[in-house]
């Protein structure tokens, strides 16, 4: 800039503002009104009281002592706030929606965005409400000539280095910055010289950065070091210069780093595996379910046409708040790979043929009509849904075998007491407690938003968490107790410092970890923990801190309908075996002239033993209930369409029990719903947690001695559990990269 | 017309007179019998100079002894079925009176890096020849709309 152009300015700007003037001199803002902005409290006639406006969102507010609400007043409407809330907080229940990039409800407040500017009066300057405390009496003005001034500057300093790539931006149509600057900016510019631009850094193969887009909300780095507990992101530089980044070339090796995705109020941080797919105006959503994991985090599908798109949080403060992990945010391109589309037959020479429907039920009806019925075995797999796991339990009863578990429930599995698998503190419950045990389990890879939960309340309550099991990742502070169920005796008997802690703890909670299910003295373990619960008070009428961790989505439910087998040795004598979807249960004790049949979606490990493949519809695919550890039934809905000539779960058995001769007495989902309604009625109270009804204090002790061997590690890779993430790209690279 | 005679005969006697008819037939002169606009060509392209070949084997001819405007003219490599648009783009422009560059200059000058290799028009010539989009049912290179990839039973 010239030093003439600056003295013309210099001049231009000691001169009054005449009308004349302005034709000439660009105006500093669009709306001519806000040019002169005065204070508001010079409008002379007051303006008639605003209609009554809801919060945003239709939120509540909760007043935990009603003696401490004041009142302020938004636009000149009163609102009674609780103590401690900010001016925007206020002005939310008020129903006045303020701008803002830095604001998270989540997160700590950092207010370096100034985007939330309101007018409060008696105040010489426009305040940042996220961080300005609400006082009694307070005027907050968020609709008057200075405040929308204030926006419309913010907002154009905010785009002086923002490029103007909206086109190829990922973030393109729900980008706050472009919906904020539609609603509030100026609809011109005077920005003429030249942008500033960033080094784009390295997050790892599920976050992509475009850094010279960064606004510099902070959000990012807050959610790394406060959610996710690692300290990788951080700010760098002053001024014109900061930036966010890796102090030094790192990946991001967090479980939940995909939600840095969905807090970045920009297209700085979009997902990789997503980029340049498709617009987000093109996408359907689906509100469903994730089933990659036994917390059943509430989650929206995005799909175009036959396609999954991406995978998308749901709020559900219950359950997963508003994040979830990253497996169940990128597993989604395994549904499209490695799948199964028409029925097979394994000819005699070893080699699969393709077959219609009817060959391959008539020669399955054919051989299971042939076995013993004590012969017949059924596994359902870990991603089975409740209303098909009851239909084959049905099918398998009928032709009178009762061998029939669900993977992941160890070898004989104790469905008596509800309350011994579930997790009966609920996981929001998780957040009263003030001391952890957790036994055998690794919260951070086996549930992430489970392990996020206690994550948040050990950073809120500082409570103490005490793990017994193998050295493993924890991202907060806790204790390593010991390796094995020996220090579960000490901590009983009272020998063990961690039981100090315990006794102190006003609400203890234990975890057991599902690991222990696969134990041989496991019911021994139970033993021990139960009198280690009836010592320090863990279940009490008001407080249940019993609790198992579940890794498999269908766990639960398996054991709500009975699915135990008869003997645990029924594998080595099977001669014929169903497998429903069943890809982690070990079949090298299977003899070999045992015929398999292998009903799922992928072709993971079990279809290359199995003799008839029927292909199966993916959790995306169909509705089905699940129970998720905590014993909430969910159902998901189907997304997408079936692949090729694939089926229901349930509908596959029915047609099979009608072709062997046995038919079955449903036919539509809501007659297998009414026949769950006998067995567990719980499944059906949907999205309602049904606590259990009978402590698990009413287990019988057991005889059985404790071994010494060490507790093991039940999920190796965080990112490949099941078939369909085995089955995704985007998991196996992350499994390299990011496995530690 | 004396001197075409004499050259006929003289190429009749190099090369006999089985040869000497092949040729004829190849270069057109019996087509241009029942051919009007072949006739005329062949009588043009006497006294004029050829200025080049192009890749299809149609040749250019000059003369600007003629009529200004009707100087430069065409002799298609096909004698039956010939259009205007066998020309290829490079010679088009000299053709027109467009450019004086020949069609080998411009080739010379600017290498052509990408492009679809240039087709006559073949309206008119049959089904197989008419253009259909990706995704129509006569198209043979089909779209693949498969969205998703089975599993394979040969493979491990």
């Amino acid at each position: 800039m010239g030093l003439s152009l600056l003295a013309s300015r210099a001049l231009r700007l000691s001169r009054i503002p005449s009308r004349a003037t302005q034709i000439f001199l660009r105006p500093i803002v669009s709306t001519r009104d806000l040019n002169t902005p005065e204070p508001a409290t010079s409008a002379a006639p007051p303006p008639p009281p605003p209609p009554h406006r809801h919060p945003v969102g239709g939120a509540r507010v909760h007043f935990p002592t009603p003696d401490d609400a004041i009142e302020v007043f938004v636009d000149g409407f009163a609102v009674k706030i609780p103590k401690g809330f900010t001016v925007l907080q206020a002005c939310e229940v008020a129903g006045v929606d303020i701008p803002r990039f830095c604001y998270h409800d989540r997160l700590s407040i950092a207010g370096n965005c100034r985007m939330c500017l309101v007018e409060v009066e008696k105040s010489p300057k426009p305040v940042a409400s996220c961080a300005m405390p609400a006082l009694p009496g307070m005027k907050i003005k968020t609709d008057t000539p200075i405040a929308k001034k204030a926006r419309e500057g913010v907002m154009e300093f905010l785009l002086m280095n923002h490029p103007l790539d909206c086109p190829i931006c990922d973030q393109g149509g729900e980008c706050d910055l472009q919906d904020q600057s539609m609603a509030f900016g100026s609809d011109r510019g005077r920005f003429t010289e030249m942008k500033r631009s960033v080094v784009d850094k390295n997050l790892g193969p599920l976050v992509k950065t475009v850094m010279t887009r960064c606004i510099q909300c902070t959000r990012c780095v807050r959610f790394a070091s406060e959610i996710a507990g690692v300290q990788d992101l951080g700010m760098l530089g002053r001024g014109s210069g900061e930036e966010i980044g890796t102090y030094v070339e790192k990946l991001m090796t967090s479980e939940l780093s995909g939600n840095v995705i969905d807090i970045c109020p920009v297209g700085a941080l979009t997902s990789k595996p997503f980029a340049f797919k498709a617009r987000n105006w093109e996408l359907k959503g689906t509100e469903t379910i994730d089933v990659t994991d036994a917390v059943g985090s509430n989650i929206r599908i995005d799909s175009r046409g036959p396609e999954v798109m991406r995978v998308l949080p749901r709020l559900n403060e219950d359950i997963n708040e508003e994040w979830i992990s990253d497996k169940t945010r990128f597993f989604y391109d395994g549904l499209k790979r490695q799948r199964l589309n028409d029925p097979m037959i394994r000819g005699p020479d070893g080699r699969f043929k393709t077959v219609s429907w009817r060959d391959a039920l008539a020669i399955v009806a054919e051989v299971v009509n042939q076995v013993k019925p004590e012969e017949i075995v059924g596994v359902a797999g870990k991603l089975s849904d409740a209303e098909s796991m009851i239909v084959l339990k049905d099918f398998l009863n009928k032709m009178g075998s009762n061998n029939i578990w669900c993977e992941g429930n160890g070898p004989n599995p104790n469905a008596d007491l509800r309350s011994g698998y579930i997790m009966n503190t609920s996981i929001s419950g998780l957040e009263q407690a003030d001391a952890f045990l957790l036994v055998g389990t690794q919260p951070r890879v086996e549930a992430a938003m489970v392990n996020a939960r206690i994550r948040k309340t050990v950073r809120a309550t500082h409570a103490k968490v005490g793990y017994i099991g193998p050295p493993t990742d924890f991202n907060y502070d806790h204790q390593n107790l010991g390796t094995s169920p020996q220090t579960l005796v000490e901590i009983a008997e009272g020998r063990h410092p961690f039981s100090a802690t315990l006794a102190n703890a006003k609400n203890p909670v234990i975890i057991l970890g599902a690991g222990i299910f696969e134990r041989m003295d496991k019911d021994a373990i139970f033993t021990v923990v139960n009198a280690i619960a009836k010592k320090h008070n863990v279940v009490r009428p008001d407080w249940n801190g019993l609790n198992t961790l579940l890794i498999n989505a269908a766990q639960a439910a398996a054991l709500d309908l009975g699915l135990v087998p008869e003997s645990d040795r029924s594998i080595e004598s099977a001669k014929f075996i169903y497998l429903m979807g069943a890809d982690d249960v070990s079949l090298e004790k299977l003899p070999n002239d045992a015929f398999v049949v292998y009903q799922g979606h992928h072709g993971d490990r079990s279809v290359y033993r199995a003799n008839v493949i029927l292909p199966a519809s993916a959790f995306t695919e169909k509705e089905g209930t699940y129970a998720n550890t905590e014993g909430c039934a969910q159902t998901t809905l189907p997304a997408v369409p079936i692949v090729g000539d694939a089926r229901d779960d349930w509908k596959i058995i029915r047609a099979l029990s009608e072709v062997a001769g046995i038919q079955l007495p449903y036919d539509s989902l809501g007659g297998i719903r009414s026949r769950i309604r006998t067995v567990a009625p719980n499944l059906l109270e949907i999205d309602e947690r049904v606590p259990a009804t009978f402590s698990n204090s009413l287990r019988p002790e057991s005889s059985q001695k404790i071994k010494p061997e060490p507790f093991g590690v039940t999920v190796e890779n965080f990112y490949m559990t099941d078939a369909i993430t085995r089955a995704s790209k985007i998991m196996a690279q992350c499994s390299a990269l990011l496995k530690k | 017309m004396g001197s075409v005679v004499r050259n006929a005969l003289n190429s009749i006697k190099e090369k006999g007179i089985t040869n000497f008819f092949r040729e004829l037939r190849q270069q057109g002169y019996l087509n241009a019998l029942l051919d009007g606009n072949l006739m005329q060509t062949k009588i043009h392209n006497i006294g004029a100079t050829l200025v080049g070949v192009d890749k299809f084997g149609n040749k250019y001819y000059e003369n600007l002894k003629v009529q200004y405007g009707r100087h430069r003219w065409v002799e298609y490599a096909s004698k039956t079925r010939y259009n205007a648009s066998q020309v290829p783009p490079e010679w088009h422009g000299w053709l027109h009176f467009i450019t004086d560059r020949t069609g080998d200059e411009l080739l010379r000058l600017k290498p052509s890096r990408y492009g679809a290799e240039h087709r006559e028009n073949l309206t008119g010539q049959g089904d197989e020849y008419i253009y259909h989009s990706k995704g129509h049912a006569l198209n043979s290179g089909q779209r693949d709309w498969t969205r998703y990839e089975s599993w394979q039973p040969t493979k491990p």
